[in-house]
């Protein structure tokens, strides 16, 4: 058993709600990582407003240079920075609080943090002067600015050291027999984030780093192919991160909320490992439409393995309604099929994130992504709107809202500070959930319309070729906007009652 | 308890344990065959075999 010094053991304090032993240090990281994250989220959550109010035809707000490099920025304020700055955040939680353990090395989850933060603030600069519209997949050949891909390099590699620092923090918990047994399902998920986040910033290193060196001229050439694949092989992985670490938050509000656990939970844990094995294979599906790969490789893959993590996805979504359904029973609510979900703390707001994240998930962005991952449908669904449909549903509804309904436990537990607005914060996940609805509904329908993604003007005005009717999109790009509005209301509000906690909050006990 | 002891525990004839659940997925697989079956129909549509 490795030693602990007196020293180490002062740098904690006791929660007096959840008896969980923190460790100072690294409730400034989770903190520090947290409050970036939401900065980012305020900055994407803005610029989609106006991204949602010119791609709806009526309102038609930005000129199209602006259009193009706010998409940019939203692509990958969203994406990159907001989600993976409160994954970190999470991963500090989960490796160091969950299992009462000392985070391991400070000093780099701060110099990590630096690095990410730099990264992030230089790619978003560099963007916003217009010297990088490329949106967030910078295909080549269009070329951004060098500092662009230096600073997401930064950011990767940044993240990648927090990551490190996670994961040795686990490893020196066990040592130090700050927990018996095998980690905690939450941390388990997190584990299984973080391992897809090591081999998907590596695929974002060797994407990246010949990119850079092409835009400041020392390769010549660089394949656009090839530049596709290395990229898919971290874009899609980089979403997986996100649905493992949704997932493991969904148990942990399931608990959280209900006292739910998982009714298998050895199942439950394969399942998170099928999500290493088989998800980059099915990454492909992002490669449908390109000329080079034959077409067996991209059936094979967006068939046999994609299905394989799908089915993983399946095992979840039995999980936790039923440990819900367990736990509720238990406590007597056990009259009919659904006493148990009407007597639910439907008020309670990590429960109702819980569930509106769930379905809107499942329903609407899992079943789309699938259909969509099919080669035959890939070719009329590919660059219109559908794809952006599928993905608002899955990590905005989906992972966005299950990370706010984290936040509401987390921002308490680490700042020792009463929620402000709670009757907001009851309010704010049927909200965010119910714009973000719309919002992907109405994206949907516009993109089986043949209305393409990425495009200022549907219309082509001024084109001698002129563009299709896209008969009945002046609806469905209403029914998006309007959607729009109401979740970018909802975020603001999670956002207000953050900050509002933050810097006004009643100090709790310590 | 665990989530399985706490399913036996308050059902100690067996049985399973989250009906209500079962019906909410047997929805959603029901819902996944319908959307599939419906996007397939509609790619059909789009071109015509002569």
């Amino acid at each position: 058993m490795a030693s602990i010094t007196a020293t180490q053991e002062r740098n904690f304090r006791t929660c007096p709600v959840t008896s969980l032993k923190v460790h100072l240090p690294a409730q400034k990281l989770v903190i520090a990582n947290a409050v970036a994250a939401v900065v980012f989220l305020m900055i994407g959550g803005i610029l989609a407003l106006l991204i949602a109010l010119t791609r709806w035809e009526a309102v038609h707000l930005l000129p199209a240079d602006l259009y193009y490099r706010f998409l940019t920025v939203h692509g990958t304020v969203m994406l990159v920075f907001w989600i993976v700055f409160f994954e970190v955040a999470g991963l500090y939680f989960g490796g160091a609080v969950l299992l009462n353990a000392r985070l391991v090395k400070p000093g780099l989850g701060w110099l990590a943090f630096l690095l990410m933060m730099a990264g992030a603030v230089m790619t978003v600069a560099t963007i916003f002067a217009g010297k990088a519209d490329v949106m967030f997949t910078a295909y080549i050949p269009m070329e951004a600015h060098p500092a662009f891909y230096l600073g997401v390099i930064l950011f990767a590699v940044g993240a990648l050291l927090a990551v490190g620092l996670f994961m040795v923090t686990i490893v020196v918990a066990k040592m130090e027999k700050r927990f018996t047994g095998s980690v905690p399902l939450v941390t388990y998920g997190l584990v299984a984030a973080a391992v897809i986040a090591v081999f998907t910033l590596l695929s974002g290193a060797i994407t990246f780093i010949p990119a850079f060196l092409w835009s400041i001229g020392v390769i010549e050439h660089f394949d656009p192919l090839t530049y596709r694949i290395l990229f898919w092989g971290f874009g899609h992985p980089a979403q997986q991160i996100n649905l493992a670490a949704m997932i493991a938050v969904w148990y942990a509000l399931a608990t959280l909320t209900t006292g739910a656990k998982p009714i298998n939970e050895k199942l439950t844990r394969l399942a998170f490992l099928a999500y290493i094995l088989f998800i980059n294979l099915g990454s492909i599906h992002h490669l449908l439409v390109d000329p080079g790969l034959s077409t067996t490789n991209r059936i094979f893959n967006t068939s046999y393995f994609m299905y394989l993590a799908v089915l993983a996805s399946m095992i979840h979504a039995f999980s936790i309604p039923a440990g819900i359904e367990v736990a509720q029973r238990a406590k007597g609510y056990s009259k009919g099929l659904f006493q148990w979900l009407v007597k639910a703390p439907w008020k309670e707001p990590g429960f109702s994130a819980l569930v509106v994240s769930m379905v809107i998930f499942g329903f609407v962005g899992g079943t789309s992504g699938v259909i969509q991952g099919a080669a035959q449908i890939n070719l009329i669904a590919h660059n219109t709107l559908r794809i952006p449909g599928h993905f608002h549903a899955t990590v905005v509804a989906g992972t966005t809202l299950a990370f706010m309904g984290l936040a509401y436990y987390l921002i308490p537990l680490m700042t020792q500070k009463q929620l402000v607005g709670r009757k907001w914060a009851s309010m704010q996940p049927y909200i965010y959930g119910g714009g973000m609805l719309l919002v992907a509904l109405g994206m949907m329908w516009a993109g089986i319309q043949g209305v393409p993604r990425r495009t200022w003007d549907i219309a082509a005005s001024g084109s001698t070729l002129g563009a299709p009717a896209y008969e009945g999109s002046g609806v469905t790009l209403a029914v998006m906007g309007v959607g729009a509005v109401i979740a970018v209301l909802g975020g603001a509000m999670f956002i207000a009652i953050a900050v509002s906690t933050l810097l006004f909050g009643k100090k709790q006990q310590a | 308890m665990n989530g399985k002891e706490l399913a036996m525990e308050k059902n100690k004839e067996g049985g399973f344990q989250a009906p209500g659940t079962f019906v909410i997925v047997m929805f959603f697989f029901v819902w996944f065959v319908v959307i599939y079956f419906v996007n397939w129909a509609m790619l059909s549509g789009t071109w015509a075999i002569r």
